[in-house]
Formats: C-alpha cells, structure tokens, sequence
C-alpha cells in the first residue's frame, strides 16, 4: 500500500510540473484582468523553442528560449488586447490556432518531420526527478506571495477588480497588465519546454495536446489564485496518475469504469465545480473588459 | 460601398496573411522560388489545375480540386455559421468542436444501424446530429443563465469532455466496428448506402449534397437575422443587452434559442462530415472544423454570407493544402495563413482607424 502511494507520488511530481507552470502563469494574467485563453498556444511555443535551442546548447539554457517563446507569444495577445482593445477570446484561440500550424510547419521546415524533433541531451535529476519539479513546488508560492503580499501585487490584483480605481491612483492599469501577460507567457512557456525537456527528451508534433487548456481549467478551478491553481494542477496529475497506476496494476478497472470517461473527469469535475459555486463569485471583476486610459 | 467597407479588414487581413505566409515559407524553406511553387501547387489544388486541364482531362485536374474544396467549404461553412449566430446574441461558442463530434457520432449510430429508405434515412441521421448538436450546446446556456458560468469555459470544458468520452470510449468500445475476419478495423462500423449524401459530381470527386444544405443554412441564417423580428431581437441582445430588457427581449429565452441553433449547425456539420465524406465516425475526427469556425465566423464578420465566403475560400485553400506536400510543405500550412488572417483581423482598433476618417471619434 505504501509502496503504491510512493510510486503515485513520484508520478505526480513528474506529471504535474508543466500544468502548475502554465495554472500559476494563466493565474497571473487573469488577476491583471485579461483573459488567457491562449495558454495552449504559449505552450507549445514553450515546447518547441526550448526543444529546438537545446540541440544547440546545454539544455537548461533551451529552457530559457522557451520562456522567451512563451512570453513572444504572450507578447502578440498583450499587443492585440491591451494595446488595441481587442476580443480577449477571440485574440487568444487565433493564438492558439497560430501556433498549432506554426508547430507543424516549423517541425517540417527545420526538421524535416512531422512527427517529432531530434533527442537533446536530458536535464540532471535531483532527488530523483527533474530540477523542474522542484521549481514548480517552489512557483506558486513565490507567485501567490506576489499577488497576495506585495505593493505590485495589490495593483495588480486592482487592475483586475476596478481598474479605474488604479488609474485614479495614477498607476499605469496597462503596463501593469503588459507585465502580468508577459510573465504569464513565460511561465505557460516554461511549462511548455518542461514538457519537451523533462517528460520527454523532444519536441512532438501533438505538443501540449490539450494541457493549456486543462491549465485553463485548474485555474478556474482554483478560483484564480496561485496557490489554488498549483493545487488543483497537482490535483489533476494525481488523477492522472491514479488512472495509469490503475490501468497497468489493475486493467479490469476498464470494465467497469471506461477509459475515455477517465480522462473527461478532470474536465467535468470543473464543470460541476463552477456550477455550484455561488453566481460570480471568484472570477476577478474587470476580467475580459479592455482599458482604454483616454476614455477616464 | 457599406458591404465592401465591412468586408475590408477581412480582405486585407487575408491579403497580408497571405503575403507573411509567403515570406515565411520562403525564408524557412528553399527560396522564393519554391515558395512560389508551393502556392502555386496550394492555388491548383484549390481551385482547379486548369493548365493540366488538357491533358488530363476535366475529371481529375478540376473536379477533384473543387469537389475537395467544395467539401470542405461545407463543413466551414456550418461551423462557422455556428459560432457567428452564437456571436449574434454576444455568446462566444468556442465549443463548436465539441458540438461536431456528438453530432457526428449521431449521425455515425444512426447511420450504421438503422435500414431505411434513403429518403427517410438521411433526413433522420442529419436531425439526430441536429439535436445531439442543440443538446450538447443546451448545457452552456443553461450553466450560463441559471448558475453564472461563463459559456468559454463551459465549451472549452464541453469540447474535452466530447473527445475523450466519443474518442477514447465509445468509437474504441461499446460503438466500435466488428472485426473484419482477423482484421480489426478503426471507428465505427460504415453508414448503410441509404445513409449517404448524393454525391453532386459523379463518383469521380467526393462533393456531396452537404454544400447545397451549407448554402442554403447560410441564406437561412442570413434571412433570419436580416429580416424576422426574432432575428432584429437576437442582434439587439447582443449588440446592446440593457436596451434588449428594457424594450422587453427576453434576455434568458434569446440565449438559448441561439446555443441551441449553434448547437444544431455545429451537429450538422458533423453529419456532412460523417454521411458525406468519412462514412463512418473515424478512429479520430481529425481536422479541428470545430475550432476553424471560430475564424470563419470572426473573418466573415459574424454576418452568415460573410461566413460562406470566408469558408469556400479557405476550404480551397485547405484543400489545396494536401498538393503542398508534394514539395515538402505540411499540408497544414493553409491553417497557419487561416490563424494569421483571423489574428490580424482581432485588431479591430487598428482597421477602424485606418478606415475612418482620423478625428472622426
């Protein structure tokens, strides 16, 4: 019993790293009250760029072409929503749409592949598991000591909730939220390159395959806190865990409970979560709603 | 003059993705010269290889190609046509995918075991799609108005909750086709004859009735919101929702008219998909139709005849694709352009000033 709790353990803190960065990174943007739907997108720029860079140096530099890939992708929907007031949504699926094909078509103009790119050389393991697990233990604690504990991070939080109340206090509402957005792409990016660094040893052609918007929905989840997020990230992969440690240790678990219903729990739990939740409770008040400091 | 000024920003924003597409596959790839050629090979593919036209005869240098293109207009078409009318009323349906794929295991079921005269047949599996579409669109409106969730992320939720149980569950188990002798065989079993869409021309292309009923939804959609009182009520909701209750719309009865009728088209859109092309629900849905119908909806303005344009166009494109990879260019290069477009045409601000007036404001 133990030794499955050990080993569910230690396939947690290999599976949750990518969602905690990418929960916490949606967190931030969303506090500053611009929605982030392009987390997928983000991702997979993440992905690709650290795996891409990585060839060509020590991999944990990689990583940080992912966080730049990440935060460049972050840079465009900050661009679109708080610079020209665009659809937040709309700005943030043609990301993700972007992306996708850009993946693809990157994948075969400089690797000639459409399935994967070459093998790089893998991270150190500390204690077992990779040093980005550790950061992501480490993340969301310094995030939520951000958003809850600094000067900064009340604005923020403020630029979400009543932006015209930041303004009046002559705080800039949308540099503020360039920042919040910019992080928020380098932390998805990060989360990204943890996939094609750490998971794996490469980029896929799939890559994240959904897990921006499972981020999405830790964080709506998590009611849009950090440390929430984080846990309801981890929460996910241990459910993700649970089901594979199941399904190799015990695969008559299938007859009765099938696979595919498995994998649209974590999705449903957050449905039934959020219908139960009391009207408009968590979600920060001015989110979606672009700011135009002329119109004051 | 009105008309082309609205269609302007789509115009241009896929006139200048075009042209960055362009630029970036010749920079990556092999010169301009070859970027050339694979545009050259996407236009063929599109719209018909005309110079090969005498040579190869009518049938497979331009039927094929606009068949092609044709099918996929349809199933663009619908989706899109699913996310604009969701727009009308100020909804964002970003679970048109989710909302294909019930409709298209609907189709796929009813298909497969019933026998029925053609005339019922068809009829029959494209209303189940309908419905399972409206029915699976239901729940985000009714989340919406009742509990305060917003529709993205109810759709975006809907949308993984559809693939994995239809995807991961019952097109793998209980709905999976009977093996073949010793061979197994992915997806469903295939539609009866009786179930499949009348091919438009011959056997020689695979475009099927599903564009005529494409077409025909789009100037549907188009009449409705234009010109009936029900359609004036659904923009107004959605253009202004405080004028809306204060002249007396239901606010609560507008939304889910409208999910249900974008619910209704996502699910047609996945009976085209099943009863005109794929013949049963595949191992995977494949092209994400769901998703695309958010930039034919936002490239066509939200406006159904804008829509239809935006989705033959980049139905060609999409088709013209596949001939890109005969030179080495993904066939999911129209997607990239298709994603730029809709990003450049997001930035609305920009477009207004530059098609207004400056000082205008």
């Amino acid at each position: 019993m133990i030794e499955l709790l050990v080993a569910l353990l230690h396939s947690v803190l290999d599976a949750a790293p990518p969602l905690v960065f990418a929960a916490v990174g949606a967190v931030l943007a969303e506090r500053s009250g611009v929605v982030n739907v392009g987390v997928e997108g983000m991702m997979r720029a993440g992905a690709f760029a650290a795996a891409t860079a990585a060839l060509a140096m020590p991999t944990p530099l990689g990583l940080l072409f992912g966080m730049l890939a990440g935060a460049a992708v972050a840079a465009v929907h900050a661009l679109l929503c708080v610079q020209l007031r665009a659809d937040q949504v709309v700005s943030g699926m043609a990301l993700n749409l972007v992306m996708l094909a850009l993946g693809t078509f990157l994948l075969e103009a400089l690797f000639n592949s459409s399935s994967g790119s070459p093998q790089i050389a893998p991270l150190p393991k500390w204690l077992g598991h990779s040093p980005l697990t550790w950061l992501a233990v480490l993340t969301p604690l310094l995030v939520h000591a951000v958003i809850q504990r600094t000067p900064w991070g009340l604005r923020l939080r403020a630029a979400g909730e009543k932006p015209l109340a930041v303004a009046a206090r002559g705080v800039r509402v949308n540099r503020l939220r360039w920042t919040a957005l910019l992080a928020s792409g380098a932390l998805a990016g990060l989360g990204g390159a943890t996939l094609s660094c750490a998971t794996l040893d490469h980029f896929e052609h799939h890559m994240p395959a959904g897990l921006g918007f499972m981020a999405v929905a830790a964080m709506v989840f998590g009611r849009w806190s950090a440390l929430g997020a984080a846990l309801a990230a981890t929460f996910f992969a241990f459910g993700d865990a649970l089901r594979i440690g199941l399904v190799s240790s015990a695969p008559q678990v299938l007859d009765y409970v099938p696979q595919g219903v498995l994998l649209a729990l974590p999705y449903a739990l957050t449905l039934v979560v959020l219908a139960l939740r009391p009207r408009g409770g968590d979600a920060p008040k001015a989110l979606g709603q672009p700011f135009d400091p002329e119109l004051r | 003059m009105t008309t082309l000024l609205r269609s302007a920003p789509s115009l241009l924003a896929v006139l200048v993705s075009l042209l960055l597409s362009f630029l970036a596959l010749a920079a990556v790839g092999d010169g301009p010269a070859h970027a050339l050629d694979a545009f050259l090979a996407m236009g063929w593919g599109a719209f018909g290889d005309w110079p090969r036209y005498l040579e190869t005869g009518v049938s497979s240098a331009v039927l094929r190609p606009l068949g092609e293109a044709g099918t996929k207009a349809a199933l663009l078409t619908l989706t899109g046509l699913s996310v604009a009318v969701a727009f009308r009323v100020g909804l964002f349906n970003i679970g048109a995918q989710g909302q294909m794929v019930v409709g298209a295991l609907a189709a796929a079921v009813l298909g497969a075991k019933l026998q029925l005269p053609a005339l019922v047949h068809v009829p029959l599996c494209l209303l189940a799609s309908a419905l399972a579409g409206a029915a699976w669109a239901l729940l985000p409106a009714v989340l919406k108005l009742r509990r305060g969730v917003h529709e993205v992320i109810s759709t975006i939720m809907l949308n993984w909750i559809a693939l994995n149980v239809v995807d991961n569950w019952l097109v793998t188990g209980p709905l999976r086709a009977a093996a073949a002798g010793d061979l197994s065989i992915a997806g469903t079993a295939e539609i009866a004859p009786s179930a499949k869409l009348p091919l438009l021309l011959g056997t020689g292309s695979r475009l099927n009735a599903g564009l005529l009923l494409a077409v025909a939804l789009a100037l549907v959609v188009w009449l409705f919101t234009t010109r009936f009182v029900r359609g004036f009520e659904w923009r107004v909701a959605g253009a202004a929702a405080e004028t809306a209750r204060s002249s007396g719309v239901p606010l609560g009865r507008v939304v889910v008219e409208a999910m249900l009728t974008a619910g209704a088209l996502a699910g047609l859109a996945g009976a085209v998909l099943v009863l005109g092309t794929e013949l049963k629900y595949p191992a995977t849905l494949g092209a994400p139709y769901g998703f695309d119908g958010i930039a034919m909806a936002l490239l066509g303005q939200g406006h159904a005849l804008g829509v239809l344009a935006s989705a033959v166009f980049f139905g060609a494109l999409k088709a013209g694709g596949t001939r890109m990879q005969l030179l080495g260019v993904h066939k999911s290069f129209p997607e990239l352009i298709q994603g730029l477009a809709l990003l450049l045409v997001a930035a609305k601000l920009v477009w207004e000033r530059l098609l207004t007036k400056r000082g205008a404001r």
